[in-house]
């Protein structure tokens, strides 16, 4: 499950999950949903592997985004579903979608970039919570 | 859901000036000062913007006071409206956070010889042209395309490259803060990434809270300054506001990567991860600022390619050149940034890092690093509000460099978080609103107009009233929206 919540000038992200791999993947959604008006109009053409390393997880769920992030900017790619293996150092991830493509998705924001402000990501009733705030 | 209000102490201290005492927070180098009249204190005091004010005060090296201006609202890490002055000397800090995501974002105001008479009849076919000839909006490219080599050579060089391709005139510079190249930047330590971002989107306005407006002057407060700065009443003008792009914004980022371990490495403490710094005498410092610097020379030119585009759709359809139409820039002013400046400090002068994200400088007359044409009256600072009410040109006063480093406000300031505009915007048709009211709007998202709408901000003229008391710059003269496009 995510949402969008209130930041004065920007977005907040929200997501909650059964497994902090299940998290990632929901954040992953909950940026998609930042983006895109309709995220479930991104079909699931290709596949992208990604890798990254790091320990601290609110560093690793900020890599995550930035790096998603960064694949639209730089290649166009909107990224709608996601498989994500998290291990203590790191995490390997295929992330599933398509070029952005003016004539089927409308862009929402323009999201300039992932924060560091009030990242969290934390264990919650049993399951994994994580927010962060991206600047619009 | 919005954190609950600001509760801590903001003491009195007169000229619209409100401290934070140093005890507010453990950890406060300095006290906070807020500019405010009482009316918009009452806004500050709803979130937690205030509270970021005290935890930059723990930086270490700043100078005098944390200080925000009267359109703070509350960013991450720092406010939005803040200014931090830091001493390399005294372990002063250089932070990314500080300078924003979207390095050398500001403003642009082109000057015409048209009067609202000329325009008002043409006012939709302008706007139309405008919007469908800019590249606005979140994923648009640009139609200037320049390679990885090209791209280096904007931020190393500045407007004057794309100047030496006919997309300008040698005297735009003249009229830019720091003449459009600020010196130390190194485009050769900023990232493949970045570049490939910055590539295609040179001379695009991008979303969020950037626009080209077109303007009339409706008001004139000083007429003097005005004169100076050629403008009077009802004359149009054309206003742009955006900045370096997605390779500003990835500068930042791979910054804020690299000065992770920065506080562990340099021992000192930081109350949020989002104020992310180094000593700006610190391998990872100087080259953030050699990055940073070369990035707002990038926003430079992307300002510098939009008047482009601006000046020949003018040209177009009113059916004479862009020179013939009088469209001259007045001055262009970065407000978010970071510059090496001098500034006297508790009678010492010293050089500092002033950190300005959202705020713009305010030079008094005399000064060296006004243009010549205007040195006898003082800096031209142009302030942005919403799209339904009024911007405003002021000038820099020598209060500003008495109390705030040379720094004025930059805009009106958000009063509403854009998922409340947008709650708020349901059901009604904005652009219908806005052209009940004289505004010609055109936007390319469905959610862009109701996020910036004009009640998501505070009023620019309050706010431009709290400076003005304070002395931190004057009034000269104010102008309402008559088309506007946005991202």
């Amino acid at each position: 499950m995510h949402e969008l919540f209130e930041h004065t000038a920007d977005l907040g992200l929200r997501a909650t999950a059964p497994t902090l791999p299940l998290l990632f993947a929901e954040m992953a959604k909950c940026l998609l949903s930042a983006m895109v008006e309709e995220p479930d109009g991104v079909r699931p053409a290709q596949n992208v592997q990604l890798e990254l390393t790091g320990s601290d997880r609110e560093f690793l769920l900020f890599d995550w985004l930035k790096e998603l992030l960064l694949r639209f900017e730089t290649d166009h790619m909107l990224f709608a579903a996601f498989d994500v293996i998290v291990t203590a150092d790191g995490l390997t991830a295929t992330a599933t979608g398509e070029p952005y493509n003016p004539e089927r998705h409308t862009l929402a924001h323009e999201v300039k970039a992932i924060t560091y402000h009030e990242l969290k990501v934390a264990e919650h009733d049993g399951g994994w919570l994580a927010e962060v705030i991206v600047d619009i | 859901m919005a954190k609950e209000g600001y509760t801590g102490p903001l003491e009195n201290i007169g000229c619209c000036c409100h401290r934070i005492p140093k005890s507010y927070k453990p950890g406060m180098r300095v006290p906070g000062h807020i500019y405010a009249t009482d009316k918009l204190l009452e806004s500050i005091r709803k979130d937690q913007a205030a509270d970021q004010v005290a935890n930059v005060a723990t930086l270490p090296g700043i100078q005098v006071a944390s200080i925000a201006m009267p359109d703070i609202h509350w960013g991450y890490g720092f406010c939005i409206g803040g200014v931090c002055a830091t001493d390399p000397d005294e372990g002063g800090v250089i932070s990314p956070g500080g300078v924003g995501y979207d390095i050398n974002c500001g403003v642009r105001l082109v000057k015409t010889n048209l009067f609202l008479d000329d325009v008002k009849h043409h006012i939709k076919e302008l706007v139309k042209a405008l919007f469908y000839t800019i590249p606005s909006g979140a994923g648009r490219t640009g139609k200037y395309k320049f390679d990885t080599t090209e791209t280096r050579r904007l931020m190393g060089e500045g407007p004057k490259f794309v100047i030496a391709r006919g997309l300008g005139v040698a005297r735009d510079l003249d009229h830019t803060e720091a003449n459009g190249l600020i010196d130390g930047g190194d485009p050769h330590q900023v990232s493949d990434h970045a570049v490939k971002r910055g590539a295609e989107q040179c001379g695009t306005l991008g979303s969020g809270n950037h626009f080209l407006e077109v303007q009339v002057v409706d008001s004139v407060f000083d007429a003097e300054v005005a004169k100076a700065f050629g403008l009077e009443l009802n004359q149009i003008c054309v206003m742009i506001h955006s900045g370096s792009r997605g390779l500003g914004y990835q500068v930042c980022d791979d910054a804020l990567a690299t000065f992770r371990n920065c506080p562990q490495k340099y021992g000192f403490e930081l109350p949020d991860r989002q104020l992310a710094c180094a000593p700006a005498d610190s391998p990872e410092g100087r080259k953030y600022i050699a990055q940073m610097r070369a990035a707002a020379n990038y926003g430079f030119c992307n300002r510098q390619l939009l008047m482009h585009q601006a000046r020949e759709v003018f040209a177009q359809v009113f059916g004479r050149s862009w020179d013939d139409l009088g469209m001259e820039q007045l001055y262009d002013v970065a407000h978010n940034i970071a510059k090496f400046e001098e500034h006297t400090v508790e009678g010492k002068k010293k050089k500092v890092w002033v950190h300005r994200k959202g705020a713009t400088r305010a030079f008094p007359a005399g000064h060296p690093e006004v243009p010549e044409a205007f040195r006898a009256v003082g800096q031209p600072v142009i302030i942005p509000g919403d799209m339904g009410r009024a911007s405003w040109v002021l000038v820099g006063s020598q209060g500003a460099m008495e109390k705030t480093f040379g720094t004025t406000c930059h805009g009106a300031g958000r009063a509403m978080s854009r998922t409340a505009a947008l709650k708020d915007g349901v059901g009604r048709k904005i652009e219908r609103e806005l052209e009940h009211k004289g505004v010609i709007a055109m936007a390319s998202s469905r959610n862009g107009l109701a996020e910036e709408q004009p009640k998501a901000y505070k009023n620019v003229d309050d706010v431009v009233e709290a400076v003005h008391e304070a002395d931190l710059s004057r009034r000269v003269a104010r102008m309402r929206p008559l088309g506007v496009i946005k991202g």
